[in-house]
């Protein structure tokens, strides 16, 4: 995904998430946001189903 | 002389202390005139608490009059980053939103030092919320490097790297979710270490990430350091995440020869995924000539892309930290500073498939680097890849254009050590390697630092400001 | 003579030890069994006489020359087919994995193997255990043995129905937010979602790895505790793998109940969800039978249901998507309507959501904790009904009745479903019994003295199937 996420689609992740920006703080926000993309991207790769997350949790008494 | 007494390290002050050659009030009262003299500059404290020292400093000295000191940390100095709770004095994390906040209880840890006997001197300036820096929009200024006050810190333990390259205490305490105890351990000069992932109680220290965040102690030396952890180091049922390990003596290895010992170098990491500057660079080549000649084998090691770290730890940190202030970012968003707002607020845009995504990396890159770590007793890489930047030209968002050198082990939970190696020439400014162990290995990583900086002279410089 | 197919584990084991049933008998009145009813019941997507014979012959041949290895061998078992068989296809009930052939066994697939187990199939599941009573998938959905225009839940829907119709002695279930117990339930019959990570989930595809449990399916409590004894090994390469001592089932079993305490979680049932009269009558009834058994009955206070089922749809529904997105991106088409749906929304859960789930999490395992202090169990229904008509389960699956079984799931502590009568119209009513964790042993051990002391589990469903077997 490397095109400049739109500012409409944006502002509904803005909106989604409760977070209002400034106007004039808009577009540096958004060059960070895609730059979170390549990171959401990064962290995905083909895994087997056994490939389990760091926080499984134990129940006390484990 | 007084003066000279803050230039003192945390070993040399406790023989002194003991052998009734050094009053622990009047290392108190130095620290106390460094202070007034140095911090309209530096600007390292929100709460200077001089009275409370002298209180703690005159029972300490009492009682080493009668007993003799609990340990080496008795009568030392130290201040405490403003995350880490003190009963009946404000906490704040340098925030508007809690500038009147006064916890009833003191942090976990802040109750080991106490209990050590150390003297607490207030409360040290830190990005908002461990995060937000370095913020001019804030209650406070941010602090200033002692070695050229018009730079930055490096963050977020910002207050306690000034505090301790200033003398304005021995030792003060950092955390680290990204880097925030090595980042500034090695802009301001300092040994810093992250230790391993639950090794001490996070209870009481306001969160960031509570699957990231390490409290640790930031001092002059490798030896003070390990000392300082000493105090703080203990099991807490309390903290889910404190682990039920038995403390070593993290001291016990300092002065054996480290010949031998086998030193794996991560050279795409400060040469390639972020280019180091010049002088770092040439310190890691020193430092590695300095091993070489002390007896270690050094091996090259290959781990994920730096990269890699960075986006699973930016993920877990944003999404955590979001959780955890989402209700007040939208409730009072203007008691918010707007480099900790903006920042915490990318945390929304993420999803919850996205943090159980990096969780799965995370077990990765777990796994890659215990494989990448057998045989090997420390890895060796920058402390930070660039000396302290200007403080009004530090990027917003240089964590995501950059990846964070010290973030990989906040992701993987290594013991993580920050120590000088050198400074800059025509600068004068502190550049620093890193030292990384196996889990709970903090006193071979101590070990070798230790030998590090007895074969080098760098303790020796102080910042030029201390001399004025 | 008991029938065959109504012979328990427990009664079974020990004609089998004594060489007065061979497993080969045993396993050919299964197999034709399930020749003859599985047409009307769909309890299983792949039925496997040859290799099941085959073992059953080789079970034969080992007790006969004194290696009798334990009350599970020479048991006919049916796996639910989220469970990896090597070499057999492991569909989880759906298109996208119709020909995934494992080539290794899960963890649990070769302990069951290990104790001379008879595998006679692959059970029907919802697809990938999440989608609901479904018509548009390559089989058919399981129906409810007790009466077929009636829905046995799910997940493990095969599960249940296979041992309520007699179709397999014994069974595995999962169970991620009811998926053993809520069948259980409905299909009368006894399963247990054991403590998490005291059963490896390793080879068991994933729905929401920290929710996941597997666990035993059978007509006793009795039955499950004798697989468990099979089942709870700690297992390295199950990162959730608890390491712990295991419990003594078989030991617990030989104990009585007396002097212990019930905890009634009351409010779940009289105000949190709307229950029927009848599911709670027969709560009332089996408190009685407590008492007479000498255990001490007391009400006790949890957080509103609602509290854990919020939490645990945010855990569940984020990490099922992130297992599952790559696929349902490129494949959707390959996906049936309900799981697609259910699995898309989440896509909608966000990073804080789903964290804030977790710290709400830590916060309800303290709670439940304390609680356990006072009592030494806790009871509530399983379901907040009787089996509603096939696939009809959306009210029953609407906010104003939220889950009693996902409690546990969040909380990682034993839980096991029990018949706790019969409905006017003749459908199984439930009853859930919660440990601490790693008493599973003593949830097992309640269980069974309830269903000794009672008559249910005298009645086997479908007199239709008894009167078709009459008739041949």
């Amino acid at each position: 995904m490397s095109e400049t996420i739109s500012t409409e689609a944006f502002q509904v992740l803005l909106d989604r998430a409760g977070i209002s920006v400034k106007p004039e703080h808009m577009d540096e926000m958004r060059s960070a946001y895609m730059l979170l993309q390549a990171m959401r991207e990064r962290v995905r790769k083909p895994r087997g189903y056994d490939a389990e997350p760091a926080h499984i949790f134990a129940p006390a008494g484990r | 002389m007084t003066s000279d007494l803050t230039l003192l390290t945390i070993r040399e002050a406790s023989t002194l202390i003991a052998e009734r050659k050094l009053s622990p009030v009047e290392l108190t009262k130095a620290c106390i005139a460094r202070t007034q003299a140095l911090d309209a500059t530096l600007i390292t404290y929100v709460a200077f608490t001089p009275e409370l020292a002298l209180e703690a400093a005159e029972a300490a000295e009492v009682e080493i009059g009668t007993s003799g000191p609990r340990g080496p940390m008795h009568g030392i100095p130290v201040g405490l980053k403003d995350i880490y709770d003190t009963a009946g004095v404000a906490t704040t994390a340098h925030s508007n939103l809690l500038k009147s906040r006064v916890p009833t209880e003191d942090a976990f840890t802040v109750t080991k030092l106490r209990e050590s006997g150390a003297v607490i001197t207030g409360k040290l300036g830190t990005f908002e919320f461990a995060i937000g820096g370095p913020s001019f929009d804030l209650f406070t200024p941010p602090a200033r490097n002692p070695w050229d006050p018009a730079r930055t810190t490096g963050g977020s333990s910002s207050g306690s790297g000034a505090a301790v390259a200033a003398g304005m205490v021995l030792g003060a305490t950092g955390s680290d979710t990204g880097g925030s105890i090595r980042s500034p351990s090695s802009l301001c000069g300092l040994a810093g270490i992250k230790p391993t992932y639950g090794l001490l109680s996070r209870r009481g220290i306001l969160p960031l990430s509570q699957s990231l965040d390490h409290a640790g102690p930031m001092c002059w030396t490798v030896e003070d350091a390990a000392l300082m952890l000493q105090a703080m180091a203990g099991h807490d049922p309390l903290d889910p995440a404190c682990a039920d390990v038995a403390v070593p003596d993290f001291t016990e290895k300092l002065d054996e020869t480290v010949k031998g010992k086998t030193i794996g170098v991560i050279r795409h990491f400060h040469e390639t995924d972020h280019q180091a500057a010049p002088p770092v660079l040439a310190a890691i080549e020193q430092a590695i000539a300095v091993y070489t000649s002390l007896g270690c084998v050094i091996k090259a090691v290959t781990l994920p892309p730096l990269m890699d770290f960075a986006a699973v730890g930016l993920i877990i940190m944003s999404s955590e930290a979001f959780a955890i202030h989402e209700a007040d970012q939208r409730a009072t968003p203007e008691l918010y500073g707007e480099i900790a707002r903006d920042r915490i607020s990318m945390g929304g845009l993420l999803t919850g498939a996205d943090y159980v995504q990096a969780l799965r990396r995370r077990q990765e890159l777990c796994a890659a680097v215990a494989e990448a770590m057998i045989g090997v007793d420390v890895l060796l890489t920058a402390g930070s890849p660039f000396p302290a930047q200007p403080i009004d030209k530090v990027p917003k968002w240089l964590m995501y254009q950059k990846p964070s050198i010290t973030m990989p082990f906040n992701v993987t939970g290594l013991p993580a050590l920050a120590l000088c190696a050198g400074y800059e020439p025509g600068t004068g400014l502190p550049v620093a390697i890193q030292l990384v162990g196996h889990p709970f290995a903090e006193t071979t990583v101590f070990q070798l630092g230790h030998a590090y900086e007895q074969a080098t002279q760098w303790r020796a410089t102080r910042p030029a400001l201390l001399a004025a | 003579m008991t029938a065959l197919h109504d012979l328990t584990i427990a009664e079974a084991a020990p004609l089998l030890k004594a060489k007065k049933l061979s497993p080969v008998e045993l396993t050919a009145s299964y197999l034709s069994r399930i020749e003859a009813f599985d047409g009307q019941l769909n309890a299983y997507i792949r039925v496997l006489p040859e290799q099941a014979m085959a073992a059953a012959r080789k079970a034969e041949g080992e007790i006969m020359k004194g290696g009798y290895k334990g009350p599970l061998h020479g048991v006919p078992i049916g796996l639910k087919d989220i469970y990896n068989t090597k070499g057999i296809a492991t569909t989880g009930h759906s298109a996208l994995y119709k020909d995934h052939v494992p080539e290794e066994d899960a963890t649990t697939t070769r302990l069951l193997a290990e104790a001379g187990t008879i595998l006679l199939g692959k059970l029907s599941t919802w697809e990938f255990a999440i989608g609901g009573t479904s018509f548009d998938l390559p089989w058919p959905p399981a129906k409810n043995p007790w009466n077929l225009a009636h829905d046995p839940a799910g997940s493990s829907s095969g599960s249940g129905a296979a041992i309520a119709a007699g179709l397999a002695m014994g069974s595995m279930g999962t169970d991620t937010g009811g998926s053993i117990r809520g069948p259980a339930a409905w299909c009368g019959i006894s399963g247990l979602k054991p403590t998490y990570g005291l059963v490896s989930r390793r080879g068991i595809l994933p729905l929401s790895f920290s929710l996941d449990h597997g666990g035993p399916m059978c007509w006793t409590s009795e039955d499950c505790a004798l697989m468990m004894e099979v089942l709870a090994q700690h297992d390295p390469l199950d990162p959730g793998s608890a390491d712990v001592a295991k419990p003594d089932f078989a030991g617990s079993l030989q104990k009585d109940v007396k002097g212990l305490r019930i905890g009634v979680i009351r409010h779940f049932f009289e105000s949190d969800a709307e229950t029927d009269p009848e599911i709670k009558a027969g709560i009332e009834a089996a408190l009685v039978t407590f008492r007479e058994l000498g255990c001490e009955v007391v009400d006790v206070t949890l957080s509103p249901l609602s509290a854990y089922g919020d939490a645990a749809t945010l855990i569940s529904r984020s990490e099922a998507f992130a297992f599952h997105e790559e696929t349902l991106k490129a494949t959707p088409e390959l996906y049936g309507e309900l799981a697609r749906q259910r699995i898309m929304m989440g896509a909608f859960v966000r990073a804080c959501d789903y964290v804030n789930a977790l710290r709400e999490r830590g916060r309800l395992i303290a709670e439940i904790a304390t609680v356990f202090e006072s009592v030494d169990v806790l009871i509530c229904p399983t379901m907040p009904g009787v089996a509603p008509k096939l696939g009809d389960l959306g009210n029953m699956m609407s906010r104003s009745r939220p889950s009693f079984t996902r409690v546990f799931n969040l909380t990682g502590s034993p839980a096991l479903s029990v018949c706790s009568g019969f409905s006017a119209a003749g459908l199984p009513l439930n009853m859930q019994i919660v440990g601490r964790p790693f008493q599973d042993d003593l949830v097992l051990r309640v269980g069974s003295a309830f269903e000794k002391a009672t008559a249910f589990r005298d009645l086997r469903p479908a007199p239709w199937v008894q009167q078709a077997l009459a008739a041949e």
